[in-house]
């Protein structure tokens, strides 16, 4: 949710509720002779008004379960969540004369400092992250789509160095060159697309298996060599001097592979920054609601 | 008869009066190389190559040298020997070697005959200019190149088989074989008998081998072939170089004979029997609705017909286009075919997916025919005209009544437009009519797809295609008398015409109907004029490159909104019973995404293909799925976007193997974005959190391109 100028009713209208409560919250707490109460009339209707805010704000979860019901937009919801959310605070903190004694209370308030804290961080990762996954991923794709799309470029390579070296199946290079035969130039199932020398064929091979490979097969290791685009540049540079130039077009291919894997773990990366504060925000917040919930009952009751 | 004497190389020899020189060398065993000249012809004496001495000024060729008494021929004289290596060297300077029949065969006779002179390469400089192929035959290649302009093709045609439709163009460097006035010999008259191919000496004709695949059945020989009245006029040479491509089949009463949507290559022609032709996907479409526990249920799709539940604009056919001689009734889809009747034309010549299952009603005797051989039948006068006969007598009044517009005219005069209509026929990417032409008949499709496109700066713009029950042509005769679009053939295309005369009748018999026609012409004219109006006034080329002019609505995403949360994509398999008509994917614009969900575009290329006809646009020219799509997938295909779904159902048929019981079998159907219409917004942008997603026109997305302030005030 991008924060710009046409949350402009909703701020003014929060600001607004926000005023008028603390003014109320002033006089009220001015007059009482022990002070701000939460069992008070005044405190109470905070308490009511504060919770039924933090329940609107919950209720934009069980909305979104439903989508296809006509309830009003979701964007419309999330513009009440973000802001009704966020004043519910002041008044609960009204409701509670800004002090919460008993242990359900206060483990309460700390649950709901970090429910805000946690909600205003994710507002601003969703108000700037999407520009920056949109500039920084071109290549983006479909998250669930990621594994699938990795072993179509684990795939891609190795049809591209099949071309040059023949099949991959041994693991060294000397069962290589048993697969491929030294005198044959190729397997028979296998067209060469690349001439060039057995000896060159074997050294690409080599460096494909220990180098590019690994990383293609698993390109969220940690410490991997080409996981770092500045490192895969340097080793890309590094290989097209060492190498054959009849193989510089195969190796090309490879960077490109390469810098889309980057691309993909960077998406990864930001598409956890986008969501991963929902981790911590919504099971706390369904815990403040229940335990608010259990706090209006206890507190009403006895 | 009256003898006369001469003598061939030394040998005296005796023969008829009138006897050629040729004739004379070969009834006494002596050998004369020839191309031009075959026993079954006359001679024409245009290749030279049998020049012998007859002791004149000049080499005579003996092939039209008539023998005289007393006459001294030399046939392997150093003289005649030079002239004949210089006549096959010239001639081989422009062959291609190895032309085709000597790469299939090993058999071209100028190649052979080059060989036997010992002559492997020629003096002569090649030909610079291209003479160029002809493929538009679906049977028979015609490759210029190769042809010696021997003339044998001419009189195989002319003398042998009197089709007369191949002949000579232009004169010397330019001359060659045309096919009637110079076409393209797959649009020409030609009837396809093979004569000339099985006449040509080179590699200039050849047969198009497309058998790759044995078809099941009991092989047909030549003779039984050509006994058929429709193959009796065919080279028995041809005949035999495509025997594989047909075969007879026998059904047994209740076998299927073809599903509907299964992809084919052939054509059947019912010999002896009957045979039931019918829809066994439901008759209805995708509707969403609530489910059976109420509010608080996720939406389900069902199958409803529009008895149940009709949609705004939905077509009120009562037949069903399908590919054969008949249409099937909306109300119950089913009709018979019997002897003489060909079926499976679309799949066989375009390979669409059969349109209806074919199931034999009594046993029955067919000919299974791929599309060389249905080429060649179609080209039969005799056959063509006992279908069109047959289609004349049974489906025009159907195919008539189909349209809506023409349900008021009367039996009377339908029966007096029966003896008037012309069946046409075009090959793929002819020009039926251009715009400016004179109008001067009106069109109804009988089958294939139609292009409708008017000429635009930028290109072409397509205006409509038309698919069978399709019409055009009103416009211009109602009008000033000029077409105002050109219209080409997409693939293999029937058309039936009513002349001028016939639709002025026609239109002052009926007041309604010209009514109606009047006020389509006008719908149709202002539709052009508003599309051509959008087209030009957009100026930016990859916007018009990538197709995003062509749509009327397109989903954006902005970006830089986007979360990638995904709640548009489940809203609307929500909403569809988790059949999703959108994916999050597509190609960018700054920071816009184009995602993949139907775009409504003006140039549909969905519905070109469409077997049965079932998918066409509303009025609003949003795209709708008639009730009898019968799921082959073909639109889906099509789709140039990936924009059209399959939604699988399981719906109850009887068991093939035991037809007392009923099994579970999937049928799909194909859906696309219906934008949601029963509702004020798209289900994905109205459960779009972040007020990422958008459903825009095509204008005004352009503009948000070029002015990100516009993209806030939609916000």
């Amino acid at each position: 949710m991008r924060i710009d100028k046409t949350h402009k009713p909703w701020l003014v209208i929060s600001v607004a509720l926000l005023v008028l409560g603390l003014i109320l919250y002033i006089v009220y707490a001015v007059g009482a002779p022990g002070g701000p109460r939460g069992g008070s009339a005044l405190g109470l209707t905070f308490g009511i008004i504060g919770y039924a805010m933090m329940l609107y704000a919950g209720a934009l979860g069980a909305r979104k379960k439903v989508p296809t019901w006509r309830l009003g937009k979701t964007k419309t919801w999330m513009r009440g969540h973000l802001w009704l959310g966020l004043i519910s605070l002041p008044i609960i903190l009204f409701h509670a004369g800004f002090s919460w004694r008993g242990p359900l209370t206060a483990i309460m308030m700390w649950l709901f400092f970090i429910v805000i804290i946690s909600g205003v961080l994710g507002a601003a990762i969703q108000h700037f992250v999407p520009s920056m996954m949109t500039t920084r991923v071109p290549m983006e794709t479909i998250y669930e789509e990621i594994p699938h799309v990795r072993k179509q470029l684990c795939d891609e390579a190795d049809q591209l160095v099949v071309a040059v070296c023949g099949p991959l199946k041994g693991e060294t290079p000397a069962e290589a060159e048993e697969v491929t035969g030294s005198d044959q130039p190729v397997a028979a199932a296998t067209a060469l697309l690349v001439d060039i020398e057995q000896e060159d064929r074997m050294r690409f091979r080599e460096i494909y298996l220990t180098k590019v490979r690994p990383y293609l097969e698993d390109p969220e290791k940690p410490n991997a060599e080409l996981a770092s685009p500045r490192r895969s540049a340097e080793v890309f540079d590094s290989l097209r001097r060492l190498l054959v130039p009849q193989v510089r077009g195969v190796l090309d291919d490879l960077e490109n592979i390469c810098e889309e894997e980057h691309q993909l773990s960077r998406q990864i990366r930001i598409y956890r920054w986008l969501h991963g504060w929902l981790l911590v925000h919504v099971p706390l917040s369904i815990a403040l609601l229940v335990l608010g919930g259990v706090h209006a009952v206890i507190a009403l009751r006895y | 008869m009256a003898e006369v004497h001469l003598t061939i190389d030394g040998m005296p020899v005796t023969v008829p009066e009138g006897t050629t020189v040729f004739d004379a060398a070969r009834m006494n065993g002596i050998p004369i190389p020839t191309l031009c000249h075959q026993q079954n012809e006359t001679p024409a004496g245009v290749c030279r190559v049998c020049v012998v001495d007859v002791g004149g000024r000049v080499l005579a060729a003996s092939c039209v040298r008539p023998a005289e008494n007393n006459m001294k021929v030399s046939t392997n004289s150093d003289k005649v020997i030079g002239a004949r290596r210089t006549l096959v060297e010239m001639l081989m300077a422009d062959h291609p070697v190895p032309c085709a029949r000597q790469k299939h065969s090993g058999d071209c006779e100028l190649e052979t005959l080059a060989r036997v002179e010992g002559i492997t390469q020629s003096r002569f400089p090649r030909r610079l200019s291209p003479r160029g192929q002809d493929n538009s035959s679906l049977v028979i290649a015609v490759d210029h190149e190769a042809c010696i302009l021997c003339d044998r093709c001419i009189r195989g045609c002319d003398e042998i088989r009197h089709n007369d439709v191949l002949g000579r163009r232009g004169k010397g460097f330019m001359a060659g074989i045309a096919f009637d006035h110079n076409q393209p010999m797959g649009n020409s008259n030609c009837v396809s008998c093979g004569e000339c191919m099985v006449s040509c000496p080179t590699g200039a004709l050849t047969n198009k081998s497309v058998v790759k695949t044995v078809l099941p059945g009991e092989p047909v020989d030549v003779e039984d072939l050509l006994q058929l009245t429709y193959f009796q006029k065919v080279s028995g040479t041809f005949l035999e170089l495509n025997k594989n491509a047909i075969v007879r089949r026998h059904f047994k009463k209740g076998e299927i004979v073809c599903r509907e949507g299964e992809y084919g290559s052939t054509a059947f022609y019912i010999v002896e029997g009957q045979a039931q032709v019918y829809l066994a996907t439901p008759m209805a479409h995708v509707k969403t609705q609530g489910g059976a526990s109420g509010f608080l249920s996720n939406l389900t799709s069902r199958l409803v017909g529009r008895q149940q539940a009709r949609r705004e604009e939905e077509g009120d056919r009562r037949s069903i286009p399908i590919d054969a001689p008949v249409d099937l009734p909306y109300d119950n889809p089913v009709a018979t075919l019997g002897p003489g009747d060909l079926f499976g034309e679309m799949t066989c010549m375009s390979l669409y997916p059969r349109s209806a299952t074919v199931r034999a009603a009594t046993d029955c005797v067919m000919l299974e025919m791929l599309r060389n051989v249905l080429d060649i039948i179609q080209r039969n006068k005799t056959l063509k005209a006992q279908l069109d006969a047959n289609y004349k007598k049974r489906a025009l009044d159907d195919h008539l009544r189909s349209v809506p517009m023409f349900s008021t005219l009367s039996p009377e005069f339908i029966d007096v437009l029966r003896h008037k209509v012309e069946l046409v026929r075009y090959g793929k990417g002819d020009v039926i009519c251009r715009q400016g032409d004179i109008a001067d008949s009106f069109y109804l499709v009988r089958m294939g797809f139609v292009k409708v496109s008017e000429p635009h700066p930028g290109g072409e713009l397509v205006l409509a295609y038309l698919g069978r029950g399709g019409y055009f042509g009103e416009i211009g005769l109602l009008g000033e008398g000029r077409r105002t679009a050109t219209c080409t053939a997409l693939d293999h295309v029937e058309l039936v015409r009513i002349h001028a005369e016939e639709f002025q009748q026609m239109v002052e018999q009926f007041p309604e109907v010209r009514r109606n026609l009047e006020h389509l012409a006008y719908e149709r004219t202002e539709q052009n004029r508003q599309r051509l109006a959008t087209a030009t006034s957009i100026p930016l080329d990859s916007f018009l490159a990538q197709g995003l002019m062509e749509a009327q609505s397109l989903l954006v995403m902005d970006l830089e909104r986007c979360t990638r949360c995904d709640q548009c994509v489940r809203a609307c398999a929500d909403a569809h019973d988790g059949v999703t008509r959108l994916v999050r994917e597509g190609q960018r614009f700054d920071k816009f995404l184009v995602a993949t969900s139907c775009r409504h575009c003006r140039d549909p290329l969905c519905m070109v293909g469409c077997p049965v006809g079932s998918i066409r646009r509303r009025n609003s020219l949003e795209v709708i799925i008639e009730d009898w799509c019968i799921g082959c997938g073909m639109c889906a295909r099509n789709c140039p976007y990936g924009n059209i779904n399959m939604h699988p159902f399981e719906v109850m048929e009887q068991d093939p193997a035991a037809p007392a019981r009923q099994i579970a079998v999937t049928k799909h159907k194909a859906t696309s974005c219906d934008l949601c219409t029963e509702h004020a917004e798209p289900t994905c942008v109205y459960a779009c959190p972040h007020d990422a997603a958008h459903r825009v026109e095509p204008n005004e997305f352009f503009r948000w391109l070029k002015e990100p302030s516009q993209t806030e005030a939609r916000h």
